[in-house]
């Protein structure tokens, strides 16, 4: 739990072995993830990609103790998180941020990044004001403490919510769709800003997205999936050196990377559709 | 230079000459003179049925009469009364009741179907089982005051808390909350929008409620004097009870839209 045992050993590690989960809200079973299988090494920025409503976020929602899965295991570090007969609980080693942000509207800055460890009780109020003041200061935050989340922008108001999750020094940073719905500037910005945070603390990253690009651009590892139900399409190894600018954005690997997973997803998405169409037929 | 006489102690009067003598204020002024010289006109002239109303310039006369009549004070202090006492005990009683049926599904699988039935029930026609049922008609005004309030206030949190984003609360069990963390530090807040237009229209509410139940139920406040007046045949004194009530009701608001500032931060902002 405390940082020192973090020095010794990479911390990080999931493993997701054969889990389906079957939503049976009313009787008409849904099955959203289908005996899916992923091992993530710790540090490792690991990202989902597939079509919309596929199931990416429901195998997230597990691995953070929303709610649980029908069968299969989901570990992390050696420890059971959860089965088809254990509920897994949410925790601050796995920190979520959200598809649309829930930094806490009627608190300032401070007290969002601070809420981690003044909730947990490890820290006194003085000293994780201390040490959020420093981590702002680092991550070029500064000056914004005293605001409302209303009074910034989405992009700074992503870059808290990230900054909050670390004040936590979590094992694994769930994103899921952060950046969703983000004008293309701002979306520069706040990459830049993670992969920062990513080289800087090598903490794993589970990351579901469906812009390719995004995922090529800061994945390790891009497991692109399939239709619902969730399976796992395609692995690819993202070969681009870190630290990585927007530089990267232009380079062969992007490029060659970027077009094996068009082909990937295309075949998806075209699936995707028809199925929809069948549905409204 | 003209910038520095402008800000003499610390006053910037270009800012505030403008602010007062504003093309909106200005209207609002000529407007309400024209509407009060207008009525006047109107009476002198016994035009039908505003003809039957005091003139302004006969208000303005029992007006004289009235802020110097302590009776008329207390009659502004009664309602006053009247009115906290109701409005701060469905407060009290509200809040509470309305957070336990928006987290509770049990109590508000139990307790809402009363609220269903009470609910729809006009305040003033609790005012004959209520004066039955207190001791003295004070209690009873102000318990109906406080019905008024309370079925606004308690309706509205439900509902603030009923829709909570299911994201705020995850995100606060993520960072380790407990259960008393959720509630002071998530349901509480994310409510308190809700809680402050409870307050709100509760306040009107309550306002409209004292009023006719002192004219039904008391022999003080402003309500009473303005029917009394009306029994009596003063009519310039019942146009002076309505600008009372107004002026009153106006500065209930007021005071509220203060503590919501001071409740709600959060949504002041820009």
């Amino acid at each position: 739990m405390n940082a020192s045992a973090s020095g010794m050993s990479p911390r990080g590690s999931i493993s997701i072995r054969e889990v389906t989960k079957i939503y049976d809200p009313d009787g008409a079973k849904v099955l959203a993830v289908d005996n899916c299988s992923m091992e993530i090494e710790a540090g490792e920025f690991c990202v989902l990609v597939g079509p919309s409503g596929c199931g990416k976020t429901t195998l997230l929602n597990a691995i953070a103790g929303f709610h649980g899965i029908t069968t299969g295991e989901i570990w992390l570090d050696g420890e059971l998180l959860c089965s088809g007969a254990r509920t897994p609980s949410p925790g601050a080693d796995r920190i979520v941020v959200f598809q649309n942000g829930a930094l806490f509207p009627w608190f300032t800055v401070l007290e969002n990044v601070t809420f981690g460890p003044v909730v947990q009780g490890g820290m006194s109020k003085a000293e994780a004001h201390d040490r959020a003041r420093t981590m702002l200061g680092q991550m070029g935050l500064m000056g914004i403490e005293n605001n409302y989340p209303s009074e910034i922008s989405s992009g700074m108001r992503r870059r808290v919510e990230i900054a909050r999750a670390m004040m936590n020094d979590p094992r694994v940073l769930l994103l899921d769709e952060p950046f969703r719905a983000m004008d293309a500037l701002t979306k520069t910005v706040v990459h830049q800003f993670l992969l920062d945070v990513y080289d800087k603390s090598r903490k794993t990253v589970f990351f579901i997205t469906h812009d390719l690009e995004e995922a090529i651009f800061l994945g390790s590892k891009v497991y692109i999936m399939t239709t619902r139900p969730a399976r796992i399409k395609k692995v690819l190894d993202v070969d681009i050196p870190r630290p990585r600018d927007f530089r990267a954005l232009s380079s062969a690997t992007y490029l060659r990377l970027k077009q094996e997973c068009i082909e990937a997803v295309h075949e998806e998405a075209l699936k995707a559709f028809k199925a929809g169409e069948r549905e409204m037929a | 230079m003209a910038t520095a006489t402008a800000t003499i102690q610390g006053v910037n009067w270009i800012r505030l000459r403008k602010k007062v003598l504003s093309r909106t204020t200005c209207r609002g002024i000529v407007s309400l003179v024209g509407f009060v010289v207008l009525w006047e006109i109107c009476v002198r002239l016994n035009v039908p049925i505003i003809g039957n109303v005091p003139a302004p310039s006969s208000v303005l006369d029992a007006l004289g009469k009235q802020l110097v009549s302590p009776a008329y004070w207390l009659s502004w202090r009664d309602s006053m009364i009247r009115i906290l006492t109701g409005f701060v005990a469905a407060q009290i009683v509200g809040i509470p009741i309305g957070l336990m049926l928006g987290v509770n599904r049990m109590a508000r699988d139990t307790i809402y179907p009363i609220f269903e039935i009470m609910r729809p029930i006009p305040p003033l026609a609790w005012v004959p089982a209520s004066v039955i049922f207190w001791p003295t008609p004070e209690l009873s005004m102000i318990f109906v005051t406080f019905l008024g309030a309370f079925f606004t206030v308690v309706l509205n949190i439900v509902g603030g808390a009923k829709s909570i984003d299911i994201r705020y609360i995850r995100a606060a069990h993520s960072l380790g909350s407990t259960r008393r963390d959720i509630f002071w530090r998530i349901m509480l807040p994310a409510t308190m929008p809700s809680i402050v237009v409870g307050m709100t229209v509760g306040m009107g509410v309550t306002w409209a409620v004292v009023v006719a139940a002192e004219m039904i139920a008391s022999q003080s406040g402003l309500g009473y004097l303005t029917w009394r007046s009306y029994v009596a045949g003063e009519y310039p004194v019942i146009i002076i009870g309505m600008l009372s009530i107004g002026v009153a009701g106006y500065l209930s608001s007021a005071g509220i839209r203060v503590l919501a500032g001071r409740l709600t931060p959060w949504l002041k902002v820009r």
